[in-house]
């Protein structure tokens, strides 16, 4: 009996190896699904990929989600490995790298031939990932730095309203640091602090991205007015540690006057602070309104076996209708037109507070900075920043920090070019 | 001669006998061989080889010579990253002088010495992300324990930004590395302690050697393995105390607490420059070998040897 399972196991399998090629095609087409520390949509997903299989039989969605620091190192190794993932969700700017070094696929062409899949999006944020013309990504989940103020301090020091320039700003930030209190507040990763500059109309390259430009005498003067505000107190000096907790933290703790972060701070201040509501809690357009994005968006690799079919999966997950069901189960914005506006209403009716920070990222979006589209961000930042430390927590003079950040920015770009 | 060639004959059974033994110890050594090739020496001769080309997941392998090299002379943070790491391995002779002081005592007859060991111990089984937590938080500005008690006391106006200032960051990421090892080093302290004879400490006694002689003249001479095992070991945690800096400071303010081993993690995995990240591994495993030979060296070639009887 036992003989002859394996007889017909044994035929069964070389059976399967002599047919067609086409015939065993019809095995399940995998695709796999890599996502950026968003576990907690899990459900969503999962009727999201039922919905998909619907409508693609047969199709298997191995769906794989890394923490925020892991996913990087995550995609390299795969990358080096030879095994990315189908479908990448990517922050940032980290995908401009992986698209000029022809880790990602052209979505170009696929946007040209089905237009209306564009048009579904905010046309600036889907602007934010053009690298030389072409098109690598769609739209997950959007952001951009904004303004929030404590309206009871700005009360007790007597101010009306949002700063309107950058003078303002640090002048608004001086009357509120008293003791314990800070007048303001920044996230500074991903060039979060950039529009401070931006609004002062300094350039960090020349317009061909070849050369430093940000070594000027504007430049030391915005340098040397923020290290004299942070060693006054104006400004917290959390604001440039580069850590996401802290900062929100410390805001969330009603001692800062202003916090200049992005939308995704408003839901995590929120969930600290007690004495958050609409009376208390301003928000508005930083001066200028200047503001860095920082959206998460889907490419697809280049080395994919199943191209069309991946395509198909990300115009599945930033449709209207599951983009509008991620909106209003994540309480953020996605980019799609439509779904955020179904997001919005949605959320006006649970959290008028929350709506009116997110309308604030649908402002304005022509004036966007800090997201240069180039392959070595991530080398500039690492170059750049640290400098720039060095001068507003008093350790350099902002001459000196200048002179040496760009140095080390124009080997960046140099050894890059 | 007739006793020489009686010496070198073996009869076939015994031979045999030999073989199949050293076969059997070759069978039981392959598969922790294999690992050890696989996952230690195969790496290391790639990142050796990594170190001469310039290479991306991204992008083919190209020979570069010594351009990373002469990149590294050029480099201001690999400079500051070294500096700092050499602060950070000196720093582990000043934990071990606390371990032995705090080992003398637990091996002394005081009350309740266990419950002193135990305490002392338990922060070096803990995880060091949880130890960098625990210290993130003791070093916080707002809410830390450190600040509380010095602004209690009256000792500081202003909350002190520990982990945020250039001067404090470091001994601060240090204290915390001291405070997690103490633990261990006392237990090879104590253990080499306890293998003294009390019968010295009883003649120089009687010959009237002072408490401070007998210290010097008969524990530390025979703690010298112990001692020299925690320094070794100390100082090959020094250059590996990547989880602790990554979380505690994440290599910052500035460069302030940057450590070789935070940068070739950033350069590897942030900048995607694995070429240059080799050849920083390189120079870093170079002075770690150095660091270990010559601290071996000092100490006779015995570093954490078992005396036989």
């Amino acid at each position: 009996m036992k003989r002859r399972t394996v007889l017909q196991a044994g035929l069964a399998g070389a059976a399967t190896l002599t047919l067609p090629r086409a015939s065993r095609a019809q095995a399940p087409r995998k695709l796999s699904y890599l996502t950026w520390n968003i576990s907690d949509q899990e459900q969503l997903f999962k009727e999201e990929f039922a919905d998909f299989r619907k409508a693609n039989p047969g199709v298997e969605i191995e769906w794989l989600d890394k923490k925020g620091t892991e996913l990087p190192a995550f995609f390299q190794t795969q990358l080096a490995a030879g095994t990315p993932p189908d479908v990448v969700d990517l922050q940032g700017t980290i995908w401009v790298e992986y698209a000029a070094n022809g880790a990602l696929l052209d979505l170009t062409p696929y946007l040209k031939k089905e237009p209306e899949v564009a048009k579904l999006f905010n046309q600036d944020y889907l602007a934010s990932w053009q690298y030389q013309g072409k098109n690598y990504m769609l739209p997950f989940y959007i952001a951009k730095t904004l303004l929030y103020y404590n309206k009871t301090m700005f009360k007790e020091a007597g101010l009306a309203g949002p700063p309107q320039t950058f003078d303002d700003l640090l002048g608004y930030a001086q009357k509120m640091a008293k003791g314990e209190k800070t007048g303001f507040l920044t996230l500074n990763f991903d060039w979060l602090y950039w529009p401070l500059f931006k609004m002062n109309g300094i350039e960090l390259l020349t317009p061909d991205l070849k050369k430093a430009a940000f070594n000027t005498p504007a430049a030391a003067s915005v340098l040397e007015r923020l290290a004299k505000a942070t060693d006054g107190g104006a400004i917290n000096k959390i604001s440039w540690t580069g850590r996401w907790v802290e900062p929100n933290g410390a805001f969330a703790g009603n001692t800062v006057g202003m916090l200049h972060a992005h939308s995704s701070s408003y839901f995590f201040v929120k969930g600290q602070g007690s004495w958050i509501n609409e009376s208390t809690l301003g928000v508005a357009q930083a001066p200028g309104y200047w503001a860095t994005p920082t959206n998460h968006g889907f490419g697809i690799s280049k080395s994919t076996k199943n191209p069309d079919l991946a395509w198909a999966f990300i115009k599945h997950l930033t449709s209207t209708q599951w983009a509008t069901r991620f909106s209003q189960s994540r309480k953020l914005l996605t980019g799609n037109i439509a779904a955020d506006r179904a997001g919005l209403d949605y959320l006006r009716k649970d959290d008028a507070l929350g709506a009116q920070v997110l309308q604030t990222q649908l402002e304005h979006t022509d004036r966007f900075t800090g997201n240069w589209p180039l392959p070595f961000d991530a080398q500039l930042k690492d170059a750049f920043y640290p400098e720039i430390q060095n001068a507003v927590l008093g350790r350099k003079s902002a001459k000196a920090a200048l002179t040496d950040a760009e140095r080390a920015v124009n080997r960046v770009v140099s050894r890059n070019s | 001669m007739a006793t020489a060639s009686a010496v070198a004959y073996r009869p076939p059974r015994v031979a045999r006998r030999r073989t199949r033994q050293a076969v059997l110890v070759w069978c039981f050594l392959a598969p922790s061989l294999a690992i050890f090739l696989l996952y230690r020496i195969v790496p290391l001769l790639w990142n050796a080889v990594l170190s001469f080309t310039q290479w991306s997941p991204l992008r083919a392998m190209r020979w570069a010579g010594l351009d990373q090299y002469e990149d590294m002379l050029h480099d201001d943070v690999f400079w500051q990253a070294l500096w700092n790491t050499l602060i950070f391995i000196a720093s582990a002779p000043v934990a071990i002088a606390i371990a032995l002081g705090l080992a003398l005592l637990v091996s002394s007859d005081i009350r309740g010495r266990d419950v002193y060991r135990t305490i002392i111990f338990i922060s070096y089984p803990l995880m060091t992300v949880a130890v960098a937590i625990i210290w993130r938080w003791l070093f916080d500005e707002r809410v830390g324990l450190i600040n509380y008690v010095a602004r209690s006391l009256h000792l500081v106006d202003r909350p002190i930004q520990f982990l945020d200032s250039f001067v404090w960051a470091l001994p601060s990421v240090i204290v915390a590395n001291i405070w997690q090892m103490l633990g261990f080093y006392m237990i090879i302290l104590l253990t080499g302690l306890q293998n003294i004879p009390p019968n010295l400490y009883e003649a120089a006694a009687i010959d009237g050697a002072s408490a401070y002689r007998r210290f010097l003249r008969i524990t530390v001479p025979l703690l010298k393995p112990s001692l020299f095992l925690c320094i070794v070991i100390g100082m090959l945690n020094s250059f590996t105390s990547f989880d602790l800096v990554y979380v505690m400071t994440g290599g910052g303010p500035g460069r302030a607490t940057e450590l070789l081993v935070t940068y070739i993690y950033k350069l590897g995995f942030s900048q995607t420059r694995f070429d240059y990240a080799a050849a920083v591994t390189v120079v870093f495993f170079l002075l770690l070998v150095s660091i270990a030979w010559m601290a071996n060296r000092l100490s006779g070639g015995n570093v954490g040897a078992v005396e036989r009887d």
